[in-house]
């Protein structure tokens, strides 16, 4: 990629207060989020000049959910964009934004992502993802699709359940400092993980992520427009995307050798001079629905040799006070609003990057990497940094 | 933001078939019937597509992540393939974006749809406020029919003006029999005041064109068509417009590709326009500035707009667009125009509206 006619800064976010919303509708569960984003830069819906809104439409059983609630997403008569990638679909909303204002198309643009799955059966939406003869019956769900995912990479790397339940325990004490997330569990540990319900080998309940209803929003500004709502904007230095093959036999070791992550973060660290992730960046937001997805992640990412993903999370590289703290937010496994989620982790490095992430700030941080997840490996890489791009 | 025209040039198209039921193809297999050709005129290899924009919906295909059956074909294992829900035109809006501003230079644009596999009541019913409004059992024909209501009421439409429309696409049509006025207007009511054949028949079919940078194109040595301009604009949710049978964000889109095109209306001269129903085709005429009353339903009859036949004569939900743009390309390469104007509805009554300009290389 290049960096085209137009440089692009993330200069605004917002989220929801994650979790069981029972007290807000779909339509103000995603306004709330706009409201936050734009209220926090004195931005009102005339500012914005598109919208791109990102929905799995069939977890709520709403189709064309755009067009429903077009007014709530603050896009009548703007253009409105509606993409849907599966758990990815909010880093696509935000690479979205980024494109539409680097093609020189838009000034600002709103990117939304939402999803209220206490309205719906994720489950059983998630089972349609699968090739209806070859594949629902035997990896329905995210949970049978990270338990088959899982036990590959057990054998392949001998990552232990215990290393897999150290990133549990991060990640929900980190949850407990994001005033957004969803699980906080201060007290949790590594027996209380290992002791949790078995889902599906060798997935315990704590292993996974939960289902939350909410939001995320973003204004991705034009370099022209950015001064006047950012003293310190997140830039975008890269994006890139990649998804794998259709049918998971097609990529039997699609968690231990993620192929779709290595392509896409490889262009991605080329196009921003990345030549040392775990040095170069400050910090990380990845998006790991499971726990030995994130060891796994990291190993894919380059954060670790191959196999080492055990060893980084038992050295505390990846702690909130490590070397690379990777999810300081809690991530995917404290909080996961599917349309959301995704955004949730781009607006995360967002915020690392404009120094306003709060009680989880990490120090100092200049350049930041947020990833997407979901459907058949697809993934979305995004590069952030406080430096404007050459 | 206005006068920045995009870059952005197709070089191969390709379709599969049309026809109300494809059962000896699976999805995939009908995307690739579409992408193959279309990479054949290219004259490029699957291998050198570095992404695609897709589009499709989960509801028809029963399936979350619609475009996983696609995005293989579409750009191999391991491309940037991002799906946009809503019809392709929107895509094609989406897909220059990524080319202009560098990250791609050479992609597929690919929809499809096969609505045989659906039930479409069913479908179209989850469109509908789930609290307020689907108990009383909408759906698509049922909301146009309103639509429809209005805009005979006011004059310039009428049930035999679109009647007519309808003719003058099935005789253009490759995939449907021709009908009569009389024909139409005596086909089966569904809502009062539509008729069975008012409305685009449920079709299996697919869509596909290559598209690229300028420096590609160059080096591709291939006739091509350059997408000069596009717009979007969506309205509000049928329930909550103060008229129903009014889009001024059709035109508002126009006016916009317009502006990023640097052309004026008086520039154009193919006219391709999708939209599902009948009366549809009026209020896109109207709001587009390309005629009105009997006047604008003789521009369709001469073939002026819709040459191809358009929706009505056999397209899809997500593909109309698209094959709207072929339709247009394929004129503007024989050298039978020099710009082209493409607008494409999707959602409920028409809310969407998806503007593509074309113009003829040189």
């Amino acid at each position: 990629m290049s960096h085209g006619a137009v440089r692009a800064a993330i200069v605004a976010t917002g989220q929801t207060d994650h979790g069981r919303r029972f007290d807000v509708s779909m339509a103000e569960i995603a306004r709330e989020a706009i409201d936050r984003c734009l209220a926090s830069r004195g931005l009102a819906l005339e500012d914005v000049d598109a919208v791109v809104a990102g929905n799995m439409e069939m977890f709520e059983g709403i189709y064309l959910v755009d067009q429903l609630y077009v007014g709530a997403l603050g896009a009548l008569g703007k253009p409105l964009y509606k993409l849907n990638t599966g758990g990815t679909v909010g880093a696509s909303v935000a690479l979205a934004c980024y494109h539409l204002v680097a093609a020189g198309r838009h000034r600002r643009v709103l990117g939304v992502g939402f999803q209220k799955q206490s309205e719906g059966s994720t489950q059983a939406a998630i089972t349609t993802v699968g090739d209806p003869i070859w594949e629902r019956a035997v990896m329905a769900g995210a949970i049978g699709n990270f338990a088959s995912m899982a036990s590959t990479y057990i054998a392949e790397s001998g990552v232990t359940p215990e290393q897999a339940a150290k990133v549990a325990v991060k990640a929900r004490r980190n949850a407990c400092l994001n005033p957004h997330a969803h699980l906080k569990m201060p007290d949790i540990t590594v027996e209380e993980v290992l002791a949790s319900e078995m889902l599906a080998y060798p997935i315990h309940r704590l292993d996974m992520c939960p289902a939350s209803d909410g939001a995320c929003a973003i204004v991705m500004a034009a370099e022209d427009a950015v001064a006047a709502l950012a003293d310190r904007p997140a830039w975008v230095h890269a994006v890139a995307t990649a998804h794998d093959q259709q049918y998971m036999g097609d990529s039997p070791k699609r968690l231990a050798v993620m192929r779709s992550l290595q392509a896409a973060s490889r262009k991605a660290y080329a196009h921003a001079g990345i030549e040392d992730p775990l040095r170069d960046f400050d910090v990380a937001e990845v998006y790991e629905p499971a726990t030995y997805a994130e060891l796994a992640m990291c190993e894919n990412l380059g954060f670790c040799p191959m196999g080492g993903g055990g060893k980084l999370i038992d050295d505390g590289v990846t702690l909130i006070d490590g070397p690379l703290p990777v999810n300081p937010s809690g991530g995917v496994l404290s909080t996961n609003p599917v349309g959301a989620t995704a955004m949730i982790r781009v607006a995360e490095a967002a915020m690392q990057v404009m120094g306003e992430a709060g009680a989880h700030q990490i120090p100092d941080v200049t350049r930041a990497l947020a990833t997407g997840y979901g459907g058949n490996a697809w993934t979305d890489v995004m590069i952030l940094s406080a430096e404007r791009p050459k | 933001m206005s006068g920045v025209a995009s870059d952005t040039w197709i070089v191969g198209l390709g379709e599969a078939r049309t026809a109300p039921l494809l059962d000896d193809v699976s999805i995939n297999e009908l995307a690739w019937e579409a992408v193959a050709p279309a990479l054949g005129e290219a004259g490029v290899a699957l291998a050198e597509v570095t992404g695609a924009v897709t589009a499709s919906q989960d509801f028809w295909d029963g399936r979350t992540i619609s475009s996983m059956n696609v995005n293989e074909v579409a750009c191999g294992a391991y491309g940037s393939e991002a799906k946009v829900a809503a019809d392709c035109a929107q895509a094609i809006g989406y897909a220059c974006a990524r080319i202009d501003d560098g990250d791609q230079h050479l992609n597929v644009v690919v929809a499809h749809a096969k609505e045989s596999e659906g039930d479409a009541h069913t479908i179209e019913l989850a469109a509908f406020d789930p609290y307020y409004e689907r108990q009383i059992d909408p759906d698509e024909t049922i909301v146009a029919a309103f639509q429809a209501s209005l805009l005979y009421a006011r004059g310039g439409a009428s049930a035999e003006r679109c009647a007519r429309i309808v003719a003058a696409a099935r005789a253009r049509s490759t995939v449907l029999e021709p009908v009569s006025v009389e024909d139409v207007l005596a086909s089966a009511q569904t809502a009062t005041p539509l008729r069975v054949l008012d409305r685009a028949p449920l079709m299996d079919t697919a869509a596909a064109m290559v598209i690229c940078c300028g420096d590609r194109r160059l080096k591709l040595d291939r006739p091509a068509v350059r997408i000069v301009g596009t717009a979007t604009r969506t309205g509000a949710y049928w329930r909550e417009r103060a008229d129903l049978a009014a889009i001024p964000q059709a035109a508002e889109a126009l006016r916009e590709a317009l502006e990023r095109a640097d052309w004026g209306r008086g520039d154009i001269d193919i006219v391709e326009l999708a939209a599902p129903f009948a009366h549809q085709h009026m209020m896109l005429g109207e709001a587009l500035g390309l005629g009105s009353g009997d006047g604008l339903v003789e521009r369709f009859e001469r073939g002026e707009i819709n040459q191809s036949g358009g929706w009505l004569a056999g397209s899809a939900g997500s593909v109309a667009g698209l094959r709207a743009v072929l339709a247009a390309t394929r004129r503007l390469r024989d050298g039978d125009g020099r710009r082209a104007l493409i607008c494409a509805t999707s959602g409920l009554a028409a809310q969407s509206h998806h503007v593509v300009l074309l113009e003829a290389g040189v």
